[in-house]
């Protein structure tokens, strides 16, 4: 390869992703933050101390960080034996299982709302089955266990997937290694295997906490104005224009979370992994004849079965029964009819469902082409060790540390109201701006999945291929990036998920309803009375995101995982 | 310019259009009593005369900000807007629903970008009072004395002491109530009652329209120094707070609670055959409903001024103020209109409708909602 373009090609990528990053992330939101040390035009600590001086804000803050930690530690539990059936069993259906682990993370919260009500409700299906057993009922809606569960359910999939693939690539050896050695299987599982998956399950854990910190529409749906959140508050406080307020609480929000990443990087950066080339642990078969199901291991994979049927499975076959019943609780395909009306109407204003799924598809396939080499390009900054790479990457990392809703109102004041430049007021809105954010939601991920597996292989075979004569884009191109292949599939996973779940950046910068995607179907069809005022229309819309969506992830593993092997 | 009087109230081709929506089918229009279907019209307002076609020529195109649910196949903003352009066939009117509905604009103004709508339909007193705190020029036009039919609105209706807001319909809040379950409240007090525990669901006034009618409608009986109090003992019996109507009407759907905040039109929803009507009792408190009039206004920047009154006046003639009333389930805002069908059944008007005044809200709702909101958002 030309030497130029081997110099040019890393600081070139840099200054991409960073002039995007700058247009559709930093600008806006900046332009928000900024409110939080301004008073009367002049720079001031005014906005901070009021804030920082309340008692409410105080207990605010104590409450969103409480219900954070509950949520992690939930999703945590319900996660990681997920991944310890993904990674160490063998049964019918395993791949497709771990392909749909990403659904959750695509469902617009208010089709979760849905599903948890209908499923965990008074007169749920959970209730139902706890009247068969005669235990019961539970009354679960509108408290904190309800907005616990909702959380687990979008984060513990995200446990799961990061260490079944953390898992998946230890070294078989290593293991085989210490047994020989005299290990007992636990003493080998702690020495050789759970080392590696600490960091892929603190990464989660941090990524939930961080998530479920900012939480906003699950806590607004399930919980009521008692379990305000420090985000729910900010939609509140924008909602009333009180932008001084708003911009403060979520400048003091962003710097705690900038914070626990930056510490979490540095945590990360600190865990010495050798890899390259490995051989995974074999699978054991989950069923082997009647007599394996006495094994208590197990037993307890089927109890844990249980758990997933009523936490998972329960919310979206609930989502799908009730696209088909009527309140009364009778049959109907009434809202799959509305659907098709949708598509036939010529009404203007109407969202027509199959230009919303093929722009869904669009965008995602647009992020993925973005957010990909993105994320590899921050990941080699990342990966090198040199000072203030941690602060560096921390910042770079920033699209997962700011709250939805400070994000939004930026990019509607500089991106869809327009900044003066030159004397002309320049807009950025549209499918391209779309994209753009969906690929800055997204990049963090690929990143955070890349980064590890980057850093695990073997300085020895980049410098072995240097030394051959490769040049540095071309020892990425060949050496590095088919050993890490396995982590940008995942990465890529997420980067769709996140675009095909993504609502409110998409409905900001949407001109109108020809660039609607079906998260904004669903959402104006909750609104459309024309069936009286029911959610039947947005849960079939709902059903219609969860086939689309099950499809392409099916899709994705398949292909990814023909190249990933 | 003043074009004047292009809309000489058109048309008996219209009216007849009306009648059939409103579901009497008898092609006479629709009169002061629903049940009597008089081919003649007996009222001065409804003016369904024998003028057709228009009196001047409009052109251009109009763009109308409003809420997402009033456009959309079957709505009251597909029907205004397909007839005022069949009225007007230079006209096209064209639908803005940003997903912050006033505040997009009111921030645009205070940003200085440019507002492109002409006109827009559906603010209420809050909104409006918060239109003018956060600004220092006005987003709409002072307008109504220019807007044909503005003087036969019902004067209690009116919440603009400066005239640029045109109300064009109303609800009334009240409760919803499964009369299997609870008996009506009647009064704000028997709330508190051990009858009623944990059996109300109501809305976040920080965000929802019918949560901040109810709260203002509990300030205005318990006063601005003891709401706080009566919502002490409301929270401590159990009323759940959810972020929105349709969120809190699901809920109420799915048997959560037997009482929901809603409005007094709930029964035009649900009715026929079917359909168990004790589940859809309305229930006054102390005789009252909150009336939440939705005006409408032209914006101040407007580059077509006179077709944005043209389309308001419109709105405002009796065959649209009925397809509002219907096809929006509210009540008209305009003297004498009658919506008939079904909506003249099944709408039922509180024995007095309260309301706070512009002058009221002005430089209190914030901190009212705000206060109210920290409360109990602490418990």
């Amino acid at each position: 390869m030309d030497a130029r373009v081997d110099r040019l090609a890393l600081p070139v990528g840099v200054i991409a992703t960073l002039a995007t990053l700058l247009v559709v992330f930093y600008y806006p939101v900046g332009s928000v933050l900024v409110g939080a040390v301004r008073a009367g035009g002049q720079l001031s600590l005014v906005p901070l101390r009021a804030v920082l001086g309340d008692p409410f804000y105080a207990d605010l803050f104590g409450f969103t960080a409480y219900q954070a930690l509950l949520s992690t530690v939930a999703s945590v539990l319900v996660g990681l034996p997920g991944a310890y059936l993904l990674a160490r069993f063998e049964f019918p259906g395993r791949r497709f299982l771990r392909s749909v682990t990403i659904l959750p993370f695509v469902l617009p919260s208010i089709m979760v709302a849905v599903g948890f009500l209908a499923m965990f409700g008074r007169t749920g299906l959970f209730n139902d089955l706890l009247a068969v057993v005669g235990l019961g009922p539970v009354e679960l809606t509108f408290t904190l266990e309800i907005i616990v569960l909702a959380h687990a359910f979008y984060n513990a999939p995200l446990v799961t997937r990061l260490v079944t693939a953390a898992w998946e690539s230890v070294d078989a050896r290593r293991v085989e290694t210490a047994r020989t050695l005299g290990a007992s299987p636990l003493v080998a599982f702690r020495d050789v295997v759970a080392p590696q998956l600490l960091p892929a399950l603190l990464t989660a854990a941090v990524l939930t906490f961080l998530f479920t910190f900012m939480s906003f529409p699950i806590v607004l749906a399930l919980g009521g104005l008692e379990f305000a959140t420090v985000e729910v508050w900010l939609f509140a406080r924008v909602r009333d224009l009180a932008l001084t307020e708003a911009a403060t609480l979520g400048a003091i929000e962003t710097a705690l979370s900038l914070g626990l990443i930056y510490v979490y990087l540095r945590f990360e950066a600190m865990q010495l992994r050798a890899g390259g080339g490995s051989r995974s642990i074999g699978r054991e078969p989950l069923l082997a004849g009647w007599r394996s199901l006495l094994d208590p291991r197990r037993l307890a994979l089927l109890c844990y079965g249980g758990v997933v049927l009523v936490l998972f499975v329960g919310p979206l076959a609930s989502l799908v029964v009730e696209s088909v019943t009527t309140p009364e609780g009778q049959f109907t395909t009434d809202y799959y009819a509305f659907l098709l009306a949708q598509q036939a109407s010529a009404a203007t204003g109407t969202v027509q469902p199959v230009p919303a799924i093929t722009n869904s598809l669009l965008f995602a396939a647009g992020a993925l082409v973005l957010a990909l080499p993105m994320g590899v390009v921050v990941s080699v900054v990342a990966a090198r060790e040199t000072r203030g790479s941690r602060v560096a990457e921390a910042l770079l990392t920033a699209p997962l540390a700011v709250s939805g809703i400070v994000l939004g109102l930026g990019m509607l004041r500089t991106l869809v109201f327009g900044t003066e430049l030159f004397g002309h007021r320049l807009t950025v809105t549209g499918p391209v701006a779309i994209v753009a954010a969906h690929a800055v939601a997204g990049y963090p991920f690929v990143t955070r999945t890349v980064t590890p597996a980057l850093r695990a292989i073997d300085d020895r075979l980049v410098d072995a291929a240097r030394s051959l004569g490769a040049s540095r884009t071309t020892a990425l191109l060949d050496v590095e990036l088919p050993l890490i292949a396995a982590a940008l599939v995942a990465g890529a996973a997420f980067a769709v998920a996140i675009s095909i779940g993504e609502f409110d950046t998409t409905v900001l910068l949407a001109e109108g309803v020809d660039s609607a995607t079906m998260p904004v179907a669903l959402e104006r069809y909750t609104g459309n009375r024309s069936l009286g005022p029911n959610l039947g229309p947005a849960t079939a819309m709902g059903t219609v995101l969860l086939a689309v969506t099950t499809v392409s992830f099916v899709v994705i593993d398949r292909v990814g995982g023909r190249w990933e092997r | 310019m003043r074009r004047r009087s292009f809309l000489t109230r058109t048309g008996a081709g219209l009216a007849g259009l009306t009648a059939l929506s409103g579901c009497t089918g008898d092609g006479g229009d629709g009169t002061e009593s629903a049940s009597t279907e008089s081919a003649t019209d007996t009222e001065s307002v409804t003016d369904e005369g024998t003028t057709t076609g228009t009196v001047e020529e409009l052109s251009g195109t109009l763009s109308v900000a409003t809420y997402s649910s009033f456009v959309g196949e079957d709505t009251a903003g597909n029907w205004l807007k397909s007839e005022f352009e069949s009225e007007h066939p230079d006209v096209t009117v064209e639908f803005e629903t940003p997903e912050n509905g006033l505040n997009r604009y009111i921030q645009r103004k205070s940003e200085g970008a440019p507002i492109d709508a002409d006109l827009f339909v559906g603010l209420n007193t809050g909104e409006l009072v918060r239109a003018d705190e956060q600004l220092d020029e006005t987003l709409f036009a002072t307008a109504s004395d220019r807007i044909e039919g503005a003087d036969t609105v019902k004067p209690e209706l009116q919440f603009d002491p400066d005239g640029r807001v045109v109300p064009y319909d109303t609800g009334y809040i009240s409760l919803v109530y499964d009369e299997g379950e609870v008996d009506a409240p009647g009064t704000f007090d028997a709330l508190l009652e051990p009858a009623y525990e944990d059996a109300l669901i109501a809305q976040n006034a920080q965000q929802s329209d019918p949560g901040r009618a109810f709260l203002l409608w509990t300030i205005y009986n318990k006063d601005p120094d003891g709401y706080l109090d009566y919502w002490e003992g409301l929270v401590d019996n159990g009323v759940t707070i959810l972020s929105d109507w349709e969120p809190a009407y699901n809920a109420y759907s799915d048997e959560e609670a037997p009482m929901v905040v809603s409005y007094s039109t709930d029964q035009v929803f649900y009715h026929g055959e079917g359909v168990d009507m004790s589940r859809h009792q309305i229930g006054f408190l102390n005789d009252q409903g909150y009336a939440n009039p939705e005006g409408m206004a032209q914006f101040a920047d407007s580059d077509d001024a006179e077709l944005a009154r043209a389309f308001a006046s419109f709105a405002l003639t009796a065959p649209a103020q009925r397809e509002i009333a219907t096809r929006n389930v509210q009540f008209p805002a305009v003297e004498g209109v009658d919506p008939g069908g079904d909506f003249g059944e099944y709408a039922l008007e509180p024995p007095e409708p309260v309301t706070f005044t512009y002058d009221e809200l002005s430089d209190n709702v914030s901190g009212w909602i705000d206060e109210w909101a920290r409360q109990i958002a602490s418990n």
